[in-house]
């Protein structure tokens, strides 16, 4: 303290130098912030004193450095994310713009496993994906998988994508999707299916061709119509090549919002219908709708999360389309060969998470019957750890008698 | 393609990244008993340091002049300089300042005439050479990660035992790597009143 004195005019010596210095490396350094911007993100999604740091830096001189730092910290909240500036002239003179590009690694193409799951009841699901560099509007896309998880069938395969991103306007999107799989039957369901005559029949191969338009015509708001036909060659009870060919629809709504408590809320709801027809050569004719909501409250590191679907399945369909529950996703604990071996036409699931820093438990509950017969609902609990996309998690059944818990480990699910 | 083939393929791609960038010509000349050099065909402002530098970005440069008497496989003499270039967005203007060093920063300059202020401020003293003994001028920049080298404030200090350091590794990428030399040449002929290209 007795140099209190000394530091007082050592001080505004040393930052006017520091200043200098600054504007000596970098010519820029003389000008005035006249706007910062974010792109590729939603700005709600940057969390509140990041947003207001940054915002800090309009009115201020220029400064690297102090760039850098803010940078930094958006890498940290959006890991995986390539975030680099942009600086530009800005609208007045001795003004520059600063604009932050945060962009997915897949714009410059990118391998990703997109799911790697280990589930003690259906083993190993694997989907690594190619997304090439971006030519113009143009995105092609690569995959290979083998998947146990989604569907009452473990699928193997390849998938290739392409999507027009821009037709016109960046507002209306072209895709083609093409998938090609060999599948395998659990032993349950093929029992099951020996018992019900009346259920469709299990498959060897598959393919899905599948054209696409997407519109988003308001921000948070995404609309899909198209096609899928899917050619599969039946096994059981006869060898034959069927088709399921459908008209796809998908509405979904994305929202995020923040309140002044700076607490983050996040909506999300989706309608996807898949109505198969004879008018487009199908053998199946059916109507496929899901209905889906989400709700996600964010309040620093105390994450709450709800998610209700449900679908109904009117008419005649293949096996993938028929709804299943006890996978990583839902019901986590129960084995969907349990619950439902040959699926149903009518679900309904909820899904009520809770997540502390990594720390996470969660409570399923869901039902999936046939039209006609009485749902009964079954429930789970659940806990684990969760780091980026790293999870695993135990989750238990709850049931009478004896339930063994299932182990669930890898990424994104 | 078998195997072999693939095996060929990447053992060829492995043997192109380690060899050296092919050399560009450089001009020798002496002035005040210290050899400098222009290099005229050296043009490092492109591609994605030239994408940094109009984002507004500073980005530091450094510079080797190395001079051997037995062909390039051991140094002699070397002068090794960091710089500072960065791009006026709004006069679109080049500015440089050498680091270490006091002294004005050049600025309002064209992206050549940054360049060359760079090789221009390099110099290596001389006058201990034989005048009919052969030597060879090896001129090399590479750009600093602003990550791995100095963090991001590009005046933090880097010593001479890092910056040679630096010049004897490998780059990431070709892109931020350029070379230039000449040789064998002799002093006694870059006495005479034009200078020797190779």
């Amino acid at each position: 303290m007795r140099y209190r004195w000394f530091l007082t005019l050592l001080l505004p010596g040393l930052l006017a130098a520091g200043a200098e210095r600054q504007q000596l490396t970098n010519v820029n350094s003389r000008y005035t912030v006249e706007a910062v911007e974010v792109s590729g993100i939603q700005e709600s999604t940057i969390s509140k004193p990041l947003r207001e740091d940054l915002q800090r830096i309009v009115g201020e001189k220029y400064d690297q450095g102090k760039l850098d730092s803010l940078i930094k910290r958006l890498r940290s909240e959006f890991p995986g994310r390539r975030v680099f500036p942009r600086v530009r002239r800005g609208d007045k003179p001795e003004q520059v713009k600063v604009t932050i590009v945060v962009a997915r690694h897949t714009f410059e193409g990118n391998i990703a496993a997109n799911k790697l799951l280990y589930h003690s009841k259906q083993g190993w699901t694997g989907d690594l994906g190619i997304t090439f560099p971006d030519r113009g509007n143009n995105r092609f896309s690569f995959g290979i998988l083998s998947n146990a998880d989604d569907l009452l069938e473990r699928y193997a395969g390849i998938r290739a994508g392409y999507e027009r991103r821009s037709l016109g306007t960046d507002r209306v999107r072209l895709g083609f999707q093409f998938e090609s799989y060999h599948n395998k039957w659990n032993p349950t369901t093929l029992r099951e299916l020996g018992r019900s005559p009346e259920a469709p029949g299990i498959y060897r191969t598959r393919q899905n061709f599948e054209p696409t338009f997407t519109l988003l015509p308001a921000r948070g708001l995404q609309f899909t119509v198209g096609t899928s036909f899917q050619r599969f060659q039946t096994q059981f009870p006869a060898a034959r090549t069927e088709a399921a060919n459908a008209v796809i629809t998908t509405l979904r709504y994305d929202r995020q919002l923040e309140d002044s408590a700076a607490n983050r809320h996040r909506l999300e709801a989706g309608y996807s219908l898949r109505a198969a027809t004879r008018t487009l050569s199908s053998d199946f004719a059916y109507a496929r709708h899901v209905w889906d909501l989400r709700y996600r409250l964010a309040r620093g590191h105390n994450r709450l999360e709800d998610h209700v679907t449900a679908g109904v399945l009117t008419g005649r369909a293949p096996l993938f389309e028929r709804f299943s529950l006890g996978n990583s996703t839902t019901l986590r604990g129960w084995n969907k060969f349990d619950v439902a071996p040959l699926g149903g036409n009518r679900t309904v699931h909820n899904e009520l998470a809770y997540r502390y820093r990594i720390f996470r438990v969660f409570y399923d509950t869901g039902a999936v019957w046939n039209r006609g017969q009485k749902a009964a609902a079954k429930h789970s609990l659940g806990f684990g750890l969760f780091h980026h996309d790293f999870t695993v998690c135990i989750a238990f059944p709850i049931k009478d008698g004896r339930a063994e818990p299932v182990l669930m480990a890898g990424l994104t699910f | 393609m078998n195997r072999a083939q693939i095996a060929r393929r990447c053992l060829l791609a492995g043997l192109v990244a380690y060899l050296p960038l092919p050399g560009q010509s450089l001009t020798a000349r002496l002035a005040n008993g210290h050899l400098r050099v222009s290099a005229p065909q050296l043009r490092f402002l492109t591609g994605k340091v030239l994408e940094r530098l109009h984002d507004g970005a500073p980005v530091v440069f450094a510079f080797q002049l190395s001079l051997s008497t037995d062909g390039s496989t051991s140094v002699w003499l070397r002068d090794v300089a960091r710089f500072v270039i960065s791009y006026d967005l709004w006069e679109e203007k080049y500015a440089v300042m050498r680091l270490g060093r006091p002294g004005a920063p050049a600025s309002r300059l064209s992206a050549e005439a940054a360049q060359d202020w760079c090789v221009d401020a390099l110099a290596l003293p001389v006058s201990d050479l034989a005048e009919q003994k052969p030597f060879w001028v090896k001129l090399e920049a590479r750009v600093e990660d602003p990550k791995q080298e100095s963090g991001a404030n590009p005046e933090s200090p880097v010593s001479l035992a890092r910056l040679i350091e630096l010049f004897s590794r490998q780059t990431r990428s070709q892109q931020e790597r350029w070379v230039a030399q000449a040789g064998p040449l002799r002093l006694a002929e870059l006495k005479k009143p034009l200078g020797r290209t190779r």
